[in-house]
């Protein structure tokens, strides 16, 4: 919806408006790190889309529209990429969307660090204003909540325009009209407030005020919400959840080992190839004393070694690797994480990966060539010399 | 089996000389610019191709023949308009003698079980399209939608409507008008009939698929045209398998139906940048531009901020993040943009960047905008280098995790349909349409082809059809000719001398009852270096050279590749490479010592055994394509056999026949998905053309066949209750067939683990009379032909050498070889 007007202000502001608008959010959450972000009146998602990206310390991101197609229209762009697969984030991040009415109590709105409610209540009857701040402010009561609405001040600058700058708005306010609501909510539940806007008037015209004014709210007191609970995923009572996907990260057990266990067993493959380089260009340079040579096979060894038919890396080795550094934090923790892993073998010290030698097993081919599938019936041999095809042609 | 067409060919890089139309110069400062993000106004494609014309096929294709040598040069095909299925190619209409049936007789019968569903629909099913117009026209596709929506009560449940264009699964009354109104003005909603479509149409058949697709796919995760599931990935050191399955749905021979195969995908968690790293690393700062260049072009990456896949194509040395690129009036640099965009940092200021061509069409069918520049640190690896596929162990693991026995498979197909049938929610939607699936595997009849008897000079015998080999049935008897082996030089490695020594006791011994007489190689010994081996070379072997055995101490590619561009090039010898390591277990010398004195027979013109095949005056061409990924070239290979240097094979013919052939059969391999149309038009007239330059009254019989391997047709078989893959020979040539192709599948080969794919054979010309069954006989015979493996392989061994030198050329010598070699089977 914010975006209606937008062709008839494209040719003012650059970048356009609405992504002005974003990018206000964004610098906001850059600031303030909040970790649970709440969009109503999130039409398309485009907000979220961004913030998807400039995440910061978000781990929920959720959006809120009475327009179910309008939700549903992009929401694929939400789901995880597939390099959020590949290389899962440190951080949880879980997107829900909701349709539902913002002058509706919704528990699962509560809890939240930042609201954020863009060209939303100009679409409201003014009568709803009221319900609209006591829902946001009174009961989903959040650290802070970003409202922005169209400035009418500077409708005369905008060519071509008559009433208000979109159909479906059912009021447009000045500077002060905003202001005087937003004092008055802020009495009411709490809240400090600081007026500011995006898209500046051209040229002589700059008492007008930004083209859309936007209102910042901050809780008094701030006390900071408790901690994000992702255990519990709370089921809506009065909204309709629409979509809900939880990213892959690394807080979950199973992707955090399953992404550890890949790139340790990467890092150790590629030390026991290195190593095996090693021994060949050894073996062609002193073809003759090459076998004499003793294997350092000593415990707690920080070389690779061949023990056996084993290749043994150890974990000192392995820790070298700033990304398994980055996974575990310690090596004692990467020790751990390995012990209890079936796809990774330790030694008896738990100092070394131990990796099976694959020079040996290379060519068993020619043997498993020979078993026969015996007591399958052939099919009858025909004899084909009597057979002519050209004359069956005719 | 006697002209046996071969042609000299080389690779050659594309794109490189012909940009696609409307592409940018090379990227400067000016003309570089990143991919441009997920715009929020961008078109989906499945929109995009809804409203393509039907059956239309890339009109774009262009085909070029190049100067200096008889390549092809397979033109651009025009980005989204390439249809993979090759629907609208109607071959078969031209050919009078399978007009009334393609199908064969020969063999038993077989009862056979295929991936593909019958798609249901009621009888009098049609897809009915609309044209919806609004008065006044109305800008937001969301309001349009949201208006004609509300008139569920005329319209019904089911419809798709992208803003212009409706479809229904019926007819509507007339032309429907609505009155709405909005505030304070009307809006007329004018709905009017414009298409009936019978449910085999192209748009139907696209329309079916995206329905399914939509349905199918939650939870997966799309790369590419198809889709994977990411919450169950196998790993194996390096690599992410992602197991998912291709489908499509097409009109076969009876029926629709959909066709749906278990599919991997290999993907690496390492970024391009981690690559360079490495590769830096390992080959040194002068080595690294070349060698960056030649693992990395061809390669596939995946972005971080989308999930869209580039093709690498160039590696821009100049640029850096730091430079800009214009968008908008500004300029703003890469590290800027990616940062403001994405919230990416760049944690390397240094890196160069990746080119890659967008061949994709720009917003409505504006140019394609020229060369995206991709930043390393944001691309990760998809699939894997030739690297890789030469190391032994990562195939290994690789093939454990994606090789399915033909149980397995089956067992994911039927969970996959079950996953199908339970969800509801794609349930009610196909139902809504009415349409459904047939909740299991298509039956179907196939036929066992009679096995056949090989011949080797006056002795014949049979094999075990199951196991389609005979190496073991040839022990011992003497090949059909053989070439006395008097002068020829065997070069070993110090550290391989007493292997050097075995091989040739071992040869003398195995080659006696082969027939072939052999004396004692004179042996030379070489340092482990590749300039050392070449000087050897140099030195050693001369005119009456007749073969060079090299024994090599590692697999390693250089050295290989300088035995064989030395002796196909520069000094024409056949050659033998021996790894060593090969030779290294005493118990299986004897088999290797065989076939290595089967190959070397070969490579000087012998010829070790023959089926019957009762056609005479007869050519069989091979024709296949070497795609180089490492240099760079899309689909540019070795073509055995056009125009001239068809004419070439056609004198070569007389040369040992003293006649011209009357029959000619082509097996043209390396047809990509969606290229059909372009062998139909373009390479079959200048077979023809080449053919006539023999003289006018030349008109020998021709036939051309589209060899396809990689296909996603699969066949089971039960045998003793057991669910196990078709035994080689057997034909299907029903039900999964295109009603509109002369076409039929043969599983010729074997395989002793996993399931065994069948290979599509399309006969796209054919004026030979040649009733099918001849023809799907014929075509199983020449399985059996090829001389570097006793026993049957996927294809007929024409397209099995010409694919064998295309890979030679390609890989290891890139340069065209003597012309003195023409007449051996060199490159075996």
């Amino acid at each position: 919806m914010c975006r209606n007007g937008s062709d008839r202000m494209a040719a003012l502001f650059s970048p356009p408006l609405y992504l002005q608008r974003y990018q206000f959010v964004i610098e906001y959450v850059k600031r303030f790190i909040p970790r649970k972000v709440i969009d109503l009146g999130c039409a398309d998602c485009g907000l979220l889309r961004k913030l998807k990206f400039h995440r910061n310390a978000i781990e929920v991101l959720a959006g809120v529209d009475i327009d179910c197609a309008a939700l549903r229209e992009r929401v694929n762009a939400l789901a995880p990429l597939t390099i959020d697969y590949l290389q899962p984030s440190p951080r949880p991040l879980t997107i829900e969307l909701y349709q539902g009415s913002v002058t509706e109590r919704e528990p699962c709105t509560q809890g939240f660090d930042l609201v954020t409610c863009m060209e939303l209540i100009e679409h409201l009857q003014l009568w709803e204003v009221e319900g609209f701040s006591n829902v946001v402010f009174g009961y989903m009561n959040p650290c802070a909540v970003i409202i922005s609405t169209p400035n009418v001040e500077f409708n005369p600058l905008l060519p071509g325009l008559r009433g208000f700058r979109n159909k479906d708005h059912k009021f447009e306010w000045t500077r002060a009209e905003f202001q005087t609501w937003a004092l008055g909510v802020c009495m009411e539940y709490g809240y400090s407030v600081e007026f500011t806007g995006v898209g500046v008037a051209p040229g002589q015209n700059r008492d007008v005020g930004f083209c859309t004014q936007i209102a910042v709210f901050q809780r008094d007191a701030g006390v900071s919400n408790g901690p994000v609970n992702n255990a519990v995923q709370m089921e809506p009572t009065v909204y309709r959840l629409l979509y809900r996907v939880v990213y892959p990260s690394l807080c979950d057990n199973n992707i955090f080992q399953r992404t550890l266990v890949c790139q340790v067993l990467y890092r150790a493959e590629s030390l026991k190839r290195e190593f095996e380089l090693g021994e060949q260009s050894m073996q062609s340079d002193l073809t003759a004393c090459a076998h004499s040579l003793p294997p350092d096979v000593v415990a707690g060894s920080t070389v690779v070694y061949r023990h056996r038919s084993h290749v043994f890396v150890p974990l000192q080795h392995v820790w070298t690797d700033p990304k398994v550094q980055a996974l575990c934090g310690n090596i004692h923790r990467l020790r751990q994480a390995l012990m209890d892993d079936s796809r990774v073998q330790l030694d008896t010290d738990r100092d070394a990966i131990i990796l099976p030698d694959e020079g040996e097993e290379e060519e068993d081919e020619e043997e498993t060539g020979e078993c026969e599938e015996g007591n399958l019936t052939p099919s009858p041999v025909v004899d084909n010399s009597e057979e002519d095809w050209e004359t069956e042609i005719g | 089996m006697t002209g046996r067409a071969r042609a000299r060919s080389r690779g050659r890089a594309r794109g490189q000389e012909t940009g696609a139309p409307g592409a940018q110069p090379p990227p400067s400062e000016e003309a570089a610019r990143p991919v441009p993000p997920p715009s929020a106004e961008g078109e989906l494609v499945g929109r995009g191709r809804q409203r393509r014309a039907p059956g239309a096929v890339a009109s774009e294709a262009l085909l070029q023949i190049s100067a200096g040598f008889q390549q092809v040069k397979i033109g651009e095909r025009g980005g989204r308009r390439r249809d993979f299925h090759d629907a609208g190619v109607h071959t078969r209409q031209l050919m009078e003698h399978v007009k009334e049936s393609k199908t064969g007789v020969s063999g038993s019968k077989i009862e056979l079980r295929a991936n593909f569903m019958r798609l249901l629909s009621r009888p009098q099913w049609a897809l009915y399209q609309y044209h919806v117009d609004f008065k006044p026209p109305m800008e937001s596709r969301r309001l349009r939608s949201a208006l004609l929506f509300q008139h569920d009560e005329t319209l019904g449940k089911a419809r798709t409507f992208d803003g212009a264009i409706l479809f229904l699964p019926h007819r509507l009354h007339n032309t429907v008008k609505f009155v709405w109104k909005l505030k304070v003005e009307r809006v007329q909603i004018t709905v009017t009939l414009t298409n009936e479509l019978p449910p085999s149409s192209p748009v139907c058949l696209q329309f079916y698929n995206i329905i399914f697709r939509r349905y199918k796919m939650l939870n997966m995760q799309q790369i590419g045209r198809h889709y994977y599931n990411p919450d169950d990935p196998l790993n194996i050191p390096q690599l992410t398998i992602w197991p998912g399955f291709v489908t499509n749905i097409l009109q076969y021979e009876s029926s629709i139906m959909l066709c749906t195969d278990v599919s991997h995908k290999v993907l690496r968690s390492e970024t391009v940048l981690d690559f360079m790293y490495n590769l830096r690393k390992q080959c040194g700062d002068q080595r690294f531009p070349d060698a960056c260049t030649k693992e990395l072009v061809g390669l596939i990456v995946l972005t971080k901020y989308n999930n869209k896949t580039y093709r690498i194509d160039d590696i821009a040395w100049d640029h850096t993040p730091n430079n800009t690129f214009k968008r908008g009036d500004a300029d703003i640099s890469f590290k800027d943009y990616y940062k403001t965009q994405y919230g990416l940092d760049i944690t390397d200021g240094n890196q160069v960047l990746l080119v890659s061509e967008v061949k994709r069409m720009g917003p409505s069918g504006a140019p394609p905008p020229g060369p995206a520049l991709l930043i390393p640190e944001f691309c990760y690896l998809t699939g894997l280098t030739d690297k890789m596929r030469n190391d032994f162990n990562i195939m290994k693991d690789l093939s454990s995790h994606t090789r399915l026995t033909p149980e397995q498979r089956e067992s994911r197909l039927n969970r996959f349909i079950t996953n199908i049938s339970r969800n509801t929610e794609a349930q009610n939607e196909l139902s809504t349409w009415g349409l459904s699936f047939e909740n299991k595997l298509l039956g179907l009849t196939g036929r066992v082809l009679p096995a056949e008897r090989i011949l080797q000079g006056s002795r014949t015998y049979d094999y075990n059809p199951w196991a389609a080999d005979w190496s073991k049935e040839m022990r011992g008897l003497p090949l059909i000719s053989s070439m006395p082996l008097e002068s020829w030089l065997m070069f070993y490695t110090r550290r391989n001398s007493d292997v050097a020594q075995s091989l040739l006791q071992t040869l003398n011994r195995v080659s006696g009852p082969m027939g072939i007489r052999m004396q004692r190689a004179v042996m030379i010994e070489y340092e482990d270096r590749q300039e050392s081996l070449l000087r050897a070379l140099q030195q050693n072997v001369g005119p009456d050279t007749q073969m060079v055995v090299v024994i090599l101490p590692t697999n390693r590619k250089d050295k290989y590749d300088c035995v064989k561009k030395y002796l196909c090039v520069d000094c024409p010898t056949p050659s033998q490479c021996v790894v060593s390591r090969t030779l290294s277990r005493p118990q299986a010398l004897m088999t290797v010592a065989t076939k290595i004195a089967l190959q070397m027979n070969c490579k000087m013109g012998g010829e070790l055994w023959s089926i019957e095949i009762p056609l005479k005056q007869l050519m069989i061409v091979g024709i296949d394509c070497y795609h180089d990924t490492a240099a760079g070239k899309r689909s540019i290979g070795a073509l055995l056999t056009l125009l001239c240097v068809f004419s070439g094979a056609l004198k070569a013919y007389w040369k040992y026949n003293n006649c011209l052939p009357s029959r000619i059969i082509v097996y043209r391999d390396g047809v990509g998905d969606g290229m059909l149309q372009s062998v139909v038009n373009y390479e079959v007239p200048q077979i023809m053309q080449s053919i006539k330059t023999m003289g006018e009254d030349y008109m020998p019989k021709l036939t051309v066949v589209v060899v396809k391997k990689r296909i996603a047709s699969r066949f089971f078989a039960r045998i003793d209750g057991k669910l196990t893959n078709p035994p080689p020979g057997t034909v299907i040539d029903t039900e999964v067939t295109r009603p509109e192709w002369y076409d039929f599948f043969i599983v010729s080969q074997a395989v002793r683990c996993g399931s065994v794919s069948p290979t599509h054979y399309n006969v796209v010309f054919d004026n030979s009379g040649l009733k099918p069954d001849h023809m799907q006989r014929l075509t199983y015979k020449l399985c059996h032909m090829y001389y570097n493996w006793q026993g049957i392989v996927r294809v007929p061994a024409p397209c099995q050498y010409a694919h064998k030198l295309a890979f030679l050329v390609g890989q290891s010598i890139h340069k065209e070889p003597n012309i003195n070699l023409d007449d051996f089977l060199y490159y075996l």
